[in-house]
């Protein structure tokens, strides 16, 4: 099967001489679609980075970075905003919903932005607020909602475009632990209902049994993915 | 879906408060272009409602408006008589006086205290007690004729060859009322209105000859007292008869007082006359001095209100600079403000285009309804200002696009900063807004 995602020796540095800090050395590691995996590490170990350069936000000093098997920084130059919007969905610690938007305006601004609107959108959008358990919340603003809420409801917004893959940061961190571990076990269902590979960078050693793999990072380098047979190193690609 | 909309119902408040903001700064820069205009036109007023092409006044005189210029009356029948002159009437005109008791309302106590004190001139206790002079420009001219007022607001126009007058409405002068101007009482008849001198003192009209008793009448012991300098000095002549010397001084003496004067003529020119050419003929058959409509109101403009409409539009100037960079830094921080939001929707992976979009149409509406309200304001509040403000619909416009570009520009500058080149800056900054926790992409901690 073809990798949602797929990183080979990533690097990451700022600054150059004396002054060059290496956020990021030689990580390599894919995620299939339905899988669910945790990005690890303490404050400061890469876990953002990596999620950044994984998202297409932040281009990776060395190395590559395959999208459904499309090397991005390699040949042919992609719209990065484009296959952001088309092909990755962002859940952010705090949801960060839009929030002059109410829940389903956010559901559908993530539709309108690949161009599903109208009827088609409206019928979208309704499901996914009831597949994740918050239809009733849909004309209410994000003020309005609770933390768990909020969460799912940035679930809805980041399934709205059919992902190949799902990043969250930290999507738990602003909540507790039930409310957390419920939130996990969404994505989980989502991962294996929906077929999207989901990446959470957590600190919340907790969540670790709802997750089917963990990449552990150490001052920016990969120490550890106990799970995952797929570990890759070095050039040799799969 | 309207995110500009959705954004600026969402945050309602912030968004009028920011309008009024700027429609009150706009209201201000309007108002100062008002009285601008409105002093420009007070130089004009008089010299418009006259409908006069030229304006003959003593040689070398600036007159009528800006110096005293003296010409014998009957001058005018021979310029009527030139080729090329329509018509010419006789004008008499200058400031007058008379004591009213003073209406200043809480609002002038308050401006006025609020002036003075501090200053050298400090008004003394009880001043607003004290009998106040009402200024007035007095214009004498023959009934039919030209330089007559040229609306009747109220009453009717001067029937009578006496004691009759007509007043602009800012004089205060009700129809039917008396006052007394120089040793004769007059009687209002009418109303007119917005004929004003340049300094914005009201016209007073009345016929040529009682303006002439008002402004030109001599005092009677100044006459007396030359009456018998004339009468010595003609006696004192050796080579005249003494029998004859006492009659003779007499005579020559109302001679001289019976000459009656104007201070300029005012004259219409036939159609398709050249003004200039008339101006010329006029000027060196009589040896006096022509000026065109147009040099009379530049004489008022670059002359006696040259120093304050150059300060007032320099004031203009610089409060147009500040009104940009206000206005400028409220579009700017408005944008500011919802950087966490374009953060969020640069990573939901939302078009520049689209984001730029919202943005300006935000600046933009901001810009172009505070200018209707800054001009709805400057409209209404245009009455009750004591000199006349006159801002146009032309001012508006300008203001109109002015306001859009500097919107514009501000929302342009602010952009970056929400729309960070560096897209991982965008997620930092998401973070941090949100938890305060240092992301790994500036380096390890």
């Amino acid at each position: 099967m073809e990798y949602a995602i797929q990183a080979r020796d990533l690097s990451k540095s700022y600054g150059e001489g004396h002054s060059q800090v290496d956020a990021l050395k030689d990580i390599s590691m894919a995620v299939q679609p339905g899988e669910l995996f945790a990005i690890m590490g303490p404050s400061g170990s890469g876990k953002t980075t990596l999620l950044m350069i994984l998202g297409l936000v932040t281009e990776p000093s060395e190395g590559s970075v395959l999208l459904e098997g499309k090397s991005i920084y390699e040949g042919k130059r992609f719209d990065l905003q484009r296959l952001r919007r088309e092909k990755i969905g962002f859940i952010f610690q705090f949801s960060n919903l839009i929030p002059f938007l109410t829940a389903k305006e956010n559901v559908l601004l993530s539709l309108e932005l690949v161009d599903i609107v109208g009827r088609q959108a409206d019928k979208r959008a309704t499901e996914l607020l009831a597949y994740l358990e918050v239809a009733n919340r849909a004309d209410n603003l994000p003020e309005q909602l609770s933390g768990g809420e909020r969460q799912r409801v940035a679930v809805a917004r980041a399934l709205a475009n059919n992902p190949a893959i799902i990043l969250a940061d930290e999507p738990t961190a602003a909540l507790d632990t039930e409310r957390g571990l419920s939130v996990m076990r969404l994505l989980r269902k989502v991962s294996k209902e929906q077929g999207t590979a989901i990446l959470v960078v957590t600190h919340d050693t907790r969540m670790i049994s709802e997750v089917d793999g963990v990449i552990h990072l150490m001052d920016g380098r990969m120490v550890e993915d106990s799970d995952s047979q797929r570990q890759l190193q070095s050039q040799n690609g799969r | 879906m309207n995110l500009a909309i959705k954004d600026i119902r969402y945050h309602l408040f912030k968004f009028i408060s920011s309008t009024v903001g700027v429609g009150l700064i706009l209201m201000v820069v309007l108002t100062i272009g008002g009285i601008i205009r409105g002093i420009i036109l007070d130089s004009s007023t008089i010299i418009d409602a006259t409908g006069a092409d030229l304006w003959v006044v003593q040689k070398d005189w600036l007159g009528p408006f800006v110096e005293i210029s003296r010409l014998p009356e009957d001058y005018y029948h021979a310029i009527q008589s030139m080729h090329g002159v329509d018509e010419v009437s006789p004008l008499v005109m200058a400031w007058d006086h008379i004591e009213r008791p003073m209406r200043p309302t809480p609002l002038m106590k308050f401006m006025y205290m609020n002036t003075v004190i501090g200053t050298r001139t400090m008004v003394q206790p009880g001043w607003m007690d004290m009998p106040h002079d009402l200024r007035f420009i007095v214009i004498g001219y023959e009934p039919g004729h030209l330089g007559g007022p040229p609306v009747i607001v109220a009453g009717r126009g001067i029937e009578a060859s006496h004691y009759e007058i007509v007043a602009d409405v800012k004089t205060g002068l009700e129809p039917g009322e008396h006052i007394r101007l120089g040793d004769f009482d007059y009687t209002v008849v009418g109303l007119t209105k917005n004929i004003v001198g340049y300094t914005a003192d009201p016209v007073i009209y009345a016929t040529l000859n009682d303006a002439q008793n008002i402004l030109l009448e001599a005092d009677p012991d100044l006459l007396r007292n030359i009456r018998r300098r004339t009468q010595q000095q003609l006696l004192s002549a050796a080579t005249l008869d003494p029998r004859l010397s006492g009659p003779l001084a007499n005579h020559a003496s109302q001679i001289a007082e019976n000459v009656s004067f104007v201070n300029a003529v005012a004259v219409k020119v036939q159609p398709g006359v050249s003004v200039e050419m008339v101006a010329r003929e006029i000027a060196r058959w009589k040896h006096l001095t022509v000026y065109t409509s147009a040099r009379e109101v530049n004489m008022q403009l670059m002359g006696s209100n040259r120093l304050i409409l150059l300060q007032l539009s320099l004031f203009r100037l610089i409060l147009l600079i500040i009104a940009g960079v206000v206005i400028g830094l409220i579009t700017y921080t408005f944008t500011l403000d919802k950087l966490k939001e374009i953060a969020v929707l640069k990573l939901l992976g939302t078009q520049t285009r689209r984001i730029y979009s919202m943005i300006l149409q935000q600046a933009v509406l901001m810009g172009l309804l505070g200018t209707l309200l800054g001009a709805a304001l400057e409209f209404a509040s245009e009455p009750y200002f004591p000199r006349r403000v006159v801002a146009t619909r032309g001012d508006v416009v300008q203001m109109l696009i002015v306001i859009s570009v500097i919107a514009f520009l501000a929302s342009i500058m602010a952009i970056p900063a929400g729309h960070e080149s560096r897209p991982a800056q965008r997620a930092r900054h998401i973070r941090r807004r949100t938890d305060g926790v240092r992301d790994s992409s500036e380096g390890p901690v």
